[in-house]
């Protein structure tokens, strides 16, 4: 199919622009960090507390880290003016839309990942025994930011104050997923884990809806 | 009664805000109003559609 | 000019009919008193507010789609419009939990949810202000005006899921778990003469941006004459 392959092309395009300098990745990975270790001296990381608040200063580090990581998304299209190129190169724009969802919601995921032993350590909470189920929360947690993330940083860089624009748009949108995310987190690192089915189906219903809506309106958001 | 006055401070708050917005757009009007008129009368006569 | 007027006395003796009933017609709450009659501005506000932001969101829709001016003034009035009835709500809200629960914010989910909503608009109105050319800030505004209202449905969702664990005290029972007749027919009139004042705001506000834009338009004819 044109479009999955075309997706295909540019998502390898956008990793591998990524990968050479590697500057975004690892600037988001240190800035999660430093939210996460201010926020334990906020409260006493090392009780019960930890369990039930952890997860949710975790998914919040990593929607505010989110905000900042994609702002380079659309904006470093515009100062090479590569979009043009882009929308030439696919008959489909929604394709440029699911490259760069996938490569955010990949970059995200691998911050994450570097980021929960540390949590584990820090917070004194077990990831290991839930890791599968930790993994598809991150996922569909990370694919839901990921969409609306890039929807939306294709809208503020058409805008003034784009740094301050982005978070503003990003953050109340993404409060189902901040909710879903830390309740299901929550459930699987408690002392009894569970899998809070209702939380993953919400998670994936959010993703749907975003995904369709971009792919709806994707065109639009790219009009010169 | 008591929290009768808090009743009424709902309800006037309520309502001023509705007010202060009706009056901005009001005041907004006329002021569009005067302008359109002054712009219209400054137009040469045989381009005013 | 004068059709607007008349939906404005229209609107203006409704809302004071529904206030007098709410004060007299309507009878008294049981558990909580008088307190209880701030409901009926209180939810009738929610509603109209949440009207206004539908209209908002199919003027988005139409924007997108028709890209004819008039569809963005009318998204933006009822966003304005849509954001007053909004803020009436959080304001009466912990006028209403203050004296009978002795707190300010009671975190109850609908109107933990109504925030989130006041601040999706606020950023609607927020991302106006930082696009200056018109084409684009309309079509900016309206495709962030589709994906906020989208959101709308699962922040309720979501808050009402899990963040209602805490017993946290109720504000409205919900209009339809268990109100009396009189206070239900109360009500809808009350939420009816809240829209009709919806209604009106938006059209004046409406006809703000028509006119700026014939101001736009007459300013340019001079120009060039």
């Amino acid at each position: 199919m044109g479009l999955l392959s075309n997706s295909a092309t540019l998502l390898g395009k956008e990793l591998r622009t990524e990968f050479r300098s590697r500057e975004l990745l690892t600037t988001t990975i240190v800035f999660i960090l430093m939210v996460v270790v201010l926020f334990s001296f906020t409260f006493d990381p090392t009780t019960a507390e930890s369990r039930r608040f952890g997860p949710g200063l975790l998914w919040l580090a990593f929607l505010f880290a989110a905000s900042l990581m994609l702002q380079p998304c659309f904006l470093r299209e515009q100062s090479n003016d590569t979009l043009s190129s882009l929308r030439l190169a696919v008959s489909d724009p929604f394709a440029i839309f699911l490259a760069k969802v996938g490569a955010n919601t990949l970059f995200l995921m691998v911050t994450e990942l570097l980021m929960l032993p540390i949590f584990s350590v820090l917070y004194n909470v077990p990831v290991l025994p839930e890791l599968p189920w930790l993994i598809l929360v991150l996922f569909l947690g990370s694919l839901g930011i990921s969409v609306a993330g890039t929807a939306l940083s294709a809208i503020s860089a058409q805008a003034r104050m784009r740094e301050l624009l982005l978070p503003l748009l990003l953050l109340p949108l993404l409060t189902p997923v901040l909710v879903a995310s830390t309740e299901v987190t929550v459930g699987l690192m408690d002392r009894e884990p569970i899998v809070q089915w209702k939380g993953i189906g919400f998670l994936a219903v959010f993703d749907i809806v975003f995904l369709t809506a971009l792919w709806l309106f994707g065109e639009y958001l790219l009009e010169e | 009664m008591k929290n009768l006055d808090s009743v009424f401070a709902a309800y006037v708050i309520g309502w001023a805000v509705f007010f202060v917005f009706y009056i901005t757009v009001a005041r907004r009007t006329a002021t569009l109003r005067t302008e359109i008129d002054r712009l219209k009368n400054s137009l040469p006569a045989g381009s005013k559609k | 000019m004068t059709k607007r007027l008349l939906l404005g006395v229209v609107a203006l003796v409704l809302v004071i009919a529904s206030a007098y009933a709410s004060f007299y017609i309507a009878p008294e709450e049981r558990t909580m008193g008088v307190i209880q009659r701030i409901f009926y501005f209180h939810v009738a506000s929610a509603w109209a507010g949440f009207s206004a932001f539908l209209i908002c969101f199919v003027a988005n829709l139409l924007y997108v789609w028709r890209r004819d001016q008039k569809y963005d003034w009318l998204g933006v009035s009822a966003a304005e419009v849509g954001l007053a009835f909004t803020t009436i709500v959080l304001i009466t809200g912990p006028i209403w939990a203050h004296p009978v629960w002795g707190i300010w914010w009671t975190w109850d989910a609908r109107l933990t949810s109504t925030f989130i909503l006041w601040l999706l608009y606020v950023s609607y109105l927020l991302l106006r202000t930082l696009v200056e050319e018109p084409d684009r800030r309309a079509l900016l505004s309206s495709l962030f005006g589709i994906f906020a209202f989208l959101d709308v449905p699962l922040v309720f969702g979501a808050i009402r899921w899990w963040r209602t664990q805490h017993p946290s005290p109720v504000i409205m029972g919900g209009a339809n778990s268990g109100l009396e007749p009189t206070m239900k027919a109360v009500f809808f009139f009350s939420a009816f003469a809240m829209h009709v004042l919806m209604v009106f705001l938006v059209l004046e506000r409406y006809n703000v941006e028509k006119m700026s834009d014939e101001v736009d338009v007459l300013r340019r004819e001079l120009e060039t004459a």
